[in-house]
């Protein structure tokens, strides 16, 4: 057994989310703060919304639905945005066990 | 009954004892002035203003006489709201600016239950225009040229939305016109009613411009919104009214926006609205002229 660590959202149907022409609002009421979200973050958050999942998983995920190359760059931007998802309490990880 | 029914000696004299209570917009302020040395200038500017009576009110403002240490044999004054001063004394020409400002201040930390924004607001056809912009991007010259051209002042600093009923509230008050502006408004528009010039302010030269009685009597007629101009003056620029993508209109009004963190989610769905029902431009202006003719073509 080893353990894996995943991402998840914090408190996603207390969100308040309004789509701009492909560029999203999202209030949170547990800080009071709105986000503003291109489509790729917005992505993450609705992607965690439907399940959990690893940093591999997420960068492999989008790179297929943008049709993006996924390279060491790409994983490092969505590193970012996954670390500052995770200051702004959008997100948390947790760590799941998994069989070898 | 208002300001300018009763005589300049009556007004005086309450001025200076209980104070006048009057109402501005949705609030009642209750002034009171111990240095009645602008009385006169006060009593010609609020003259249109409806006295109350028998309401409560909201903020309780006091102008009094005050000495500096630094400067003991110049008169000075001190603004104070429910006996508090929150900036510091002036020099006794400048007591109605310290009044004005500290109202302005007054209804900028006190109110929350309305969503404020730092803006310009004025009303034609029933409909309003909201134009917020920082402090010295020419939203009070541009409210002084609207207001005289047809359109109702709902304030040339405050725009108040009622979140509840999705409507702007007047909140006609003096305009304080600066520096050259003044001199531009003069010449553009010398049916204007403007108080004296108070010299040496932390702002220049101020001068009040009287809102038109019209707008003060229809103060309690709200108004929805329709469109959003964020506006700039620059000197010697064509006249460009862009429209601008409802993200960014979005960010613009909420960071413009006095409490719009402090109202929550009321505030955040009360923007929203507003983006989603109103058409939102950026307006670069130097001509009055032009900016008149643009802003008659949007709500004709």
């Amino acid at each position: 057994m080893s353990s894996k660590v995943y991402w998840r959202p914090i408190g996603f149907s207390c969100l308040r989310i309004e789509e701009w022409n492909e560029e999203f609002t999202l209030y949170q009421p547990d800080s009071g703060k709105t986000h503003f979200l291109n489509q790729m973050g917005m992505q993450i958050i609705l992607d965690l919304a439907q399940s959990p999942a690893s940093t591999d998983d997420i960068c492999q995920s989008l790179a297929a639905q943008f049709e993006l190359c996924l390279n060491q760059q790409f994983s490092q931007q969505i590193i970012s945005i996954l670390n500052r998802f995770n200051e702004l309490g959008l997100i948390e990880k947790v760590e799941k066990e998994s069989s070898m | 009954m208002t300001v300018g029914q009763i005589t300049l000696e009556r007004f005086i004299v309450l001025l200076s004892n209980q104070g006048i209570r009057v109402r501005v917009g949705p609030f009642n302020v209750q002034i009171n002035v111990t240095s009645t040395v602008f009385a006169n200038q006060l009593y010609l500017l609020y003259k249109d203003y409806e006295l109350v009576e028998n309401d409560i009110a909201e903020f309780h403002v006091r102008v009094v006489s005050a000495r500096s240490i630094k400067r003991p044999f110049t008169s000075h004054v001190r603004f104070l709201l429910d006996g508090q001063s929150p900036f510091p004394i002036l020099p006794e020409e400048q007591a109605l600016a310290a009044l004005e400002w500290g109202i302005n201040l007054s209804i900028a930390v006190r109110v929350n239950h309305l969503l404020l924004f730092h803006s310009a607001v004025v009303e034609r056809n029933g409909q309003v225009i909201v134009a917020p912009a920082l402090p010295g991007s020419g939203k009070t010259t541009l409210c002084v040229a609207l207001v005289h051209r047809g359109y109702r002042l709902f304030s040339d600093e405050f725009g108040l939305l009622d979140p509840q009923r999705g409507e702007f509230l007047p909140i006609p008050r003096l305009m304080p016109l600066k520096n050259e502006s003044i001199g531009v408004i003069e010449n553009y528009l010398p049916e204007a009613q403007l108080g004296q010039k108070i010299p040496n302010t932390q702002k220049g030269t101020i001068a009040h411009v009287c809102p038109p009685k019209e707008s003060i009597v229809r103060s309690r007629e709200s108004a929805k919104a329709r469109w959003i101009v964020f506006p700039k003056w620059v000197a010697d620029t064509p006249l460009r009214l862009e429209q601008l993508p409802d993200s960014e209109a979005f960010l613009l009004l909420a960071n413009n926006s006095f409490n719009y963190e402090v109202m929550g989610e009321s505030g955040f769905q009360a923007v929203t609205h507003l983006i989603k029902t109103c058409d939102c431009y950026q307006l670069v202006y130097s001509d009055f002229d032009d900016l008149i003719n643009a802003m008659n073509d949007l709500t004709n």
